[in-house]
């Protein structure tokens, strides 16, 4: 599985089991990237989509569990740590803002390698940075 | 001098936080006393990061209430519902000339950007436009307005800008008896058209800035390790009879007869007062 995660300038994603951010266009950005394969994500997540969800998206709240190799997972408040061996990579976006934070990103990277970075405007974020790591 | 920022919130928003998920508490006090010292973090969740809004207070209109400054020239609670229809259009002007209570200019090398004190919005720009508002602006430590309140106003900013909806929000400086500098404020915020599902957080931001000590009385600093400065003395209220050119303290039975064009409530210390040729009151012996 490839994960998919959003963090601040300090690796949070959640404070008080709510998402630090959101952003329409990284919205559409993601579901662009993966619109090739499976892109799987649970109810928290998919409620965010309020454009809708295009048919290659599958909601389920064992989502981690049912992804097969080389399928996106979209994770915003699910534990990571137990799935790490099955993780093939990870596609990281950065709101480049600080926000309060109680759960931070769990996985290391040291154990990964950085493939390639991009920046892009998000709706209400200045630059938004997408930075893809490989097993 | 009560050290409660809030005593008895009523009605908690039960429903919602059911909702939401948030466990429910009827406990409801704040005092300093229950804030625990500052340890590293620049925050402290409070009522189990649940705010104390009512059901009464639950809107989806968007406003802002400032309050008054107190005797002291100290800002008391601020509160909003925060919609797009707050959010500025303007850039930020100017803040410069507004002097919160205990405002002092101290430079530390250890400071980011090396001023100690900034005047730290209660509710912030981003949020509500509103710029050079005494009533929003305290005496805030760096450390207090970027690592302690921003982050805050960041997440409730964004849920805002993205969704169109409103978040109650409120910001309540704490200080301890008549200090005039605050020891930190209370932040509030619950997103309403989702029952506080997006925003949902109670916490206490700490006026500290690591490295450097405060006497939250003056404003006065110094570095940690450093000795304190001389004690000054502290600032206190008085009443000075411009007539006789006599001073009471404000409780005093003749300061509260004095007629308002012989009255002038003056904030410092009784040396100064001397120093001005004002003699103290026999009566109340300030």
């Amino acid at each position: 599985m490839i994960v998919i995660a959003c963090v601040d300038n300090k690796m949070g994603m959640l404070f008080n089991h709510c998402r630090q951010s959101q952003d329409r266009v990284l919205r559409s950005h993601i579901l662009e990237v993966t619109k090739e394969t499976r892109l799987w994500m649970n109810g928290y997540s998919a409620k965010q989509f309020k454009e809708g969800l295009p048919s290659h998206v599958t909601v389920a709240e064992d989502f981690l569990s049912q992804a097969a190799p080389g399928e996106f997972c979209f994770a915003e408040n699910t534990e990571l740590l137990p799935w790490e061996r099955q993780t093939e990579g990870i596609i990281l976006y950065r709101w480049n803002r600080d926000y309060p934070a109680d759960t931070v990103f769990p996985l290391d990277l040291s154990q990964f390698t950085l493939q390639s970075t991009q920046e892009f405007p998000g709706s209400s974020h200045k630059t938004i940075t997408e930075e893809v790591y490989t097993r | 001098m009560k050290r409660y920022c809030r005593l008895l919130a009523p009605l908690l928003l039960l429903f919602g936080f059911l909702l939401s998920g948030c466990s429910v508490s009827t406990e409801s006090v704040v005092s300093l006393d229950a804030i625990p010292a500052y340890s590293g973090d620049s925050y402290v969740a409070v009522n189990g990061n649940i705010p104390f809004f009512t059901e009464e207070e639950l809107t989806t209109t968007a406003y802002e209430d400032y309050g008054e400054l107190d005797y002291l020239n100290r800002c008391g609670e601020v509160s909003a519902c925060v919609g797009l229809e707050t959010m500025p259009t303007e850039e930020r002007g100017s803040i410069g000339h507004v002097k919160p209570s205990g405002w002092q200019t101290a430079k530390y090398d250890c400071v980011d950007g090396k001023y100690l004190y900034n005047r730290c919005h209660l509710i912030g720009f981003q949020l509500t436009g509103e710029n050079a508002r005494a009533e929003n602006l305290i005496t805030g430590t760096r450390y207090l307005n970027v690592d302690g309140m921003l982050p805050f106003e960041n997440m409730v900013a964004d849920y805002v800008q993205e969704t169109g909806n409103h978040v109650l929000y409120r910001v309540t400086p704490i200080f301890d008896g008549e200090d005039l500098v605050a020891q930190g404020v209370l932040m509030e915020a619950w997103s309403v058209e989702d029952e506080g599902d997006a925003i949902c957080f109670n916490v206490f931001c700490y006026n500290v800035q690591p490295g450097v000590s405060i006497d939250y009385a003056t404003g006065e600093s110094w570095l940690n390790g450093e000795e304190s400065p001389p004690s000054s003395e502290s600032t206190t209220m008085y009443v000075v009879n411009l007539s006789s050119e006599k001073f009471h303290e404000a409780t005093c039975g003749s300061a509260e007869k004095l007629a308002e064009d012989n009255r002038l409530e003056y904030f410092g210390s009784r040396e100064d007062l001397i120093a001005q040729g004002y003699d103290p009151c026999g009566s109340c012996k300030p």
